[in-house]
């Protein structure tokens, strides 16, 4: 296997050394042509703001090589997105790890400070856009943790060399994706990759940044079902609990989905709810002083035993139902009492 | 109609005047103004040195008379503006309709005064880059090929410019992705930078191939293919509405329609009314709100792997893997 040294840096000099080793062609400080005894294809280096330079690669190699990248002084981390038609490797301090395919792209992001080689298949298209960011500016764009608590919390259990793997989000697959169909050669190529690679840091912060917050996965149509079913049964707090099966036919969806949708959007289960909002409703029956004994309310929520209403009463209020109960006061006159 | 004076530079230092014009203040890198006269956003950011961007989203509530008058005449100034509503440029040559519909990309030699007059009720989404001359010189050497049209441009002894342009179909959804984003923060910031840059590389492709054949069409027919793009765009969702009723509709042979549409719109029509279909599909994936094959019977497909195939074909990944990486 054929072994190639290089080394990064934020600024274009770095290619010169790998040119030579190689024995390609660079032009005008961005493009390096791999000869044609290795492989066929191109690379293209630019910098893009202060402390990002972006470096695109698009080859088909002919034979198996090893690009060792060694140790530099910039400190600054490599985010290697990786697009290629089949499964490439990076080597971390003898770990393997497995990247990116044309089904299942991946992210990696690498130290600059810590030596890596990158081991591409041969005779498959390897399509990968690699981003230079320094370590400060990451820092500063991330606002709330470093990157370094980010991967202990994502990678516990792997050795101390910094290397977090992800998927690439599906915008900035189509991003790359665009890259594909243009000419490195091309006069537009330059400023069209900044963007890309701008948009590319954008949206990996933003996801990362998003990571801890929960997203609404409930679709409009669905939320609006669940919420008219509660209406339902709140409406008629005075007779049994509807079936969950009956709710979920209303709402139009499976007793399972119906029930996990409504955990998450009321935070608790339908008859929770329901039996809270019932006791509520008890409790406002038991002081208002309409009813002569406690039996009558119970029939009035529609409960067949005494002993049923009272537990369920206890559970919510810790209180007794009869501690509450404010009787109809006698009045003269009354002519429910004449008949009695 | 008030009337704001106002000056613009490839720096930041036309922002306070123009916050006290407006009556607002300046809040961190957004111009707030008072709700009376307008509401929304306007934010500015200092992308490089040289390099100014100006985002508006802005809905204004009275009839503005906005008067450039720049101080520096070191800058060219790009205006994409997408307004719904009525807006007119006026310079002392030219007066023009701007809008999604109308020309929606002015580029305009910052020696030039000009007015700019916009309706109360008007919804306006506009870009402004201000890049200094040499800045966009070094744009062009550094690629090495000259161009006649930006050398002109670039050259200060040459008579100033102003050119009102179409954005291409693939700017304007460069724009409308950029609309979708949270204004303010780095992540904002960066997709404003990485939008600056990818206009900027579609402008320069769009010179390189020298399409200023526009010039040379009479201008009922170019209003003539815009409403058909309007009506394509109208009819998004359903089946594409064939060559020859489009070409009926305006009265053009239909071989007349579709070199016209090609030639002013870089696409033919088909390819244009996919683009922005499958745009529009990925949207609605993206909202998460409809399922695969609901948005397959939205836009009529006849079938899901149909929808599936041309989704596929468009964008490089199936809409399942889309919404399952989203």
């Amino acid at each position: 296997m054929k072994k190639i040294n290089h080394f990064y840096s934020l600024t274009p000099d770095w290619q010169e050394q790998l040119v030579q080793e190689i024995k390609g062609e660079l032009i005008d400080d961005k493009i390096i042509v791999i000869p044609e005894t290795l492989g066929k294809g191109h690379s293209y280096f630019t910098p893009i703001a202060e402390g990002i330079s972006a470096l695109f690669v698009d080859f088909v190699l002919a034979e198996p090589v090893e690009i060792n990248r060694l140790k530099s002084e910039t400190e600054s981390y490599i985010f290697h997105f990786d697009l290629s038609d089949s499964v490439n490797f990076i080597k971390i301090d003898t770990v393997d790890y497995k990247i990116g395919s044309r089904e299942n792209p991946g992210l990696a992001i690498i130290d600059n400070q810590t030596e890596s080689s990158f081991k591409p298949s041969f005779h498959e298209r390897t399509l990968a856009l690699r981003l230079l960011v320094d370590k400060k500016l990451l820092n500063e764009l991330l606002e709330t943790n470093s990157i370094e608590e980010y991967h202990n919390e994502k990678n516990k259990y792997q050795g101390k060399s910094l290397y977090y793997y992800d998927h690439i989000d599906s915008n900035s697959i189509l991003l790359i994706r665009s890259l594909m169909d243009k000419s490195v050669f091309d006069v537009s190529f330059d400023s069209y990759l900044k963007g890309i690679s701008l948009k590319l840091l954008g949206n990996f912060l933003n996801r990362y940044e998003n990571l801890s917050v929960k997203k609404n996965e409930i679709t409009q149509t669905e939320l609006e079902a669940v919420i008219k079913t509660q209406d339902y049964f709140l409406k008629d707090l005075c007779s049994p609990f509807p079936t969950i099966n009956f709710l979920s036919e209303m709402a139009g969806m499976s007793s399972t989905k119906y029930k996990i949708l409504f955990k998450k959007h009321f935070n608790d289960t339908p008859k929770k709810v329901f039996l809270n909002e019932k006791m509520l409703l008890a409790k406002k029956l038991l002081q208002s002083g309409n009813y002569h004994t406690l039996i009558e309310i119970v029939y009035e929520l529609s409960y067949a035993k005494m002993n049923h209403f009272h537990s369920k009463y206890y559970a919510v209020f810790q209180r007794k139902p009869s501690q509450d109960f404010v009787k109809r006061p006698f009045k003269k006159g009354s002519p429910v009492l004449l008949k009695v | 109609m008030k009337i704001i004076e106002h000056s613009y530079c490839a720096d930041l230092s036309w922002t306070e005047p123009l916050a006290k014009q407006l009556k607002g203040k300046i809040d961190g890198n957004f111009i707030v103004v008072p709700e009376e006269v307008q509401s929304g956003t306007r934010y500015f950011l200092e992308c490089e040195e040289g390099i100014v961007a100006y985002y508006i989203n802005v809905k204004y509530y009275k009839n503005l008379h906005f008067i450039q008058k720049n101080t520096k005449d070191d800058f060219i100034g790009f205006y994409y503006d997408l307004t719904d509503g009525e807006a007119r440029l006026v310079t002392n040559t030219a007066i023009c309709d701007l809008g999604r519909w109308k020309y929606n990309l002015a580029v305009i030699d910052g020696s030039l005064k000009t007015n700019y007059q916009v309706k109360s009720g008007s919804h306006t989404y506009a870009l402004c880059i201000f890049i200094q001359k040499n800045k966009l010189a070094a744009f062009i050497k550094d690629d090495t090929v000259l161009f006649s049209d930006l050398q002109q441009i670039t050259d200060p002894k040459k008579n100033t410019i102003i050119k009102f342009d179409r954005i291409s179909n693939e700017s304007f959804h460069i724009l409308n992705d950029l609309r979708k984003l949270k204004v303010g923060g780095p992540v904002f910031d960066l997709n404003l930078k990485a939008t600056v840059h990818m206009l900027m590389s579609n402008y320069l492709k769009k010179i390189a191939r020298n399409r200023t054949i526009i010039q040379t069409i009479r201008e009922t027919d170019i209003k003539n293919i815009i409403a058909m793009q309007m009506f394509l765009i109208e009819n998004i969702e359903g089946p594409f509405p064939s060559i020859s009723l489009m070409a009926k509709k305006i009265e053009m042979s239909e071989s007349k329609f579709k070199n016209l549409f090609k030639k002013i719109t870089g696409l033919t029509p088909n390819s244009f009314f996919m683009d922005n279909k499958l745009a529009l599909a990925k949207e609605l994936l993206e909202d998460k709100q409809l399922t695969i094959s609901q948005i397959a019977n939205r836009l009529h497909y006849s079938n899901n792997s149909h929808f599936t195939l041309n989704f596929k074909e468009h964008f490089g990944i199936s809409p399942k893997n889309f919404i399952k990486q989203l």
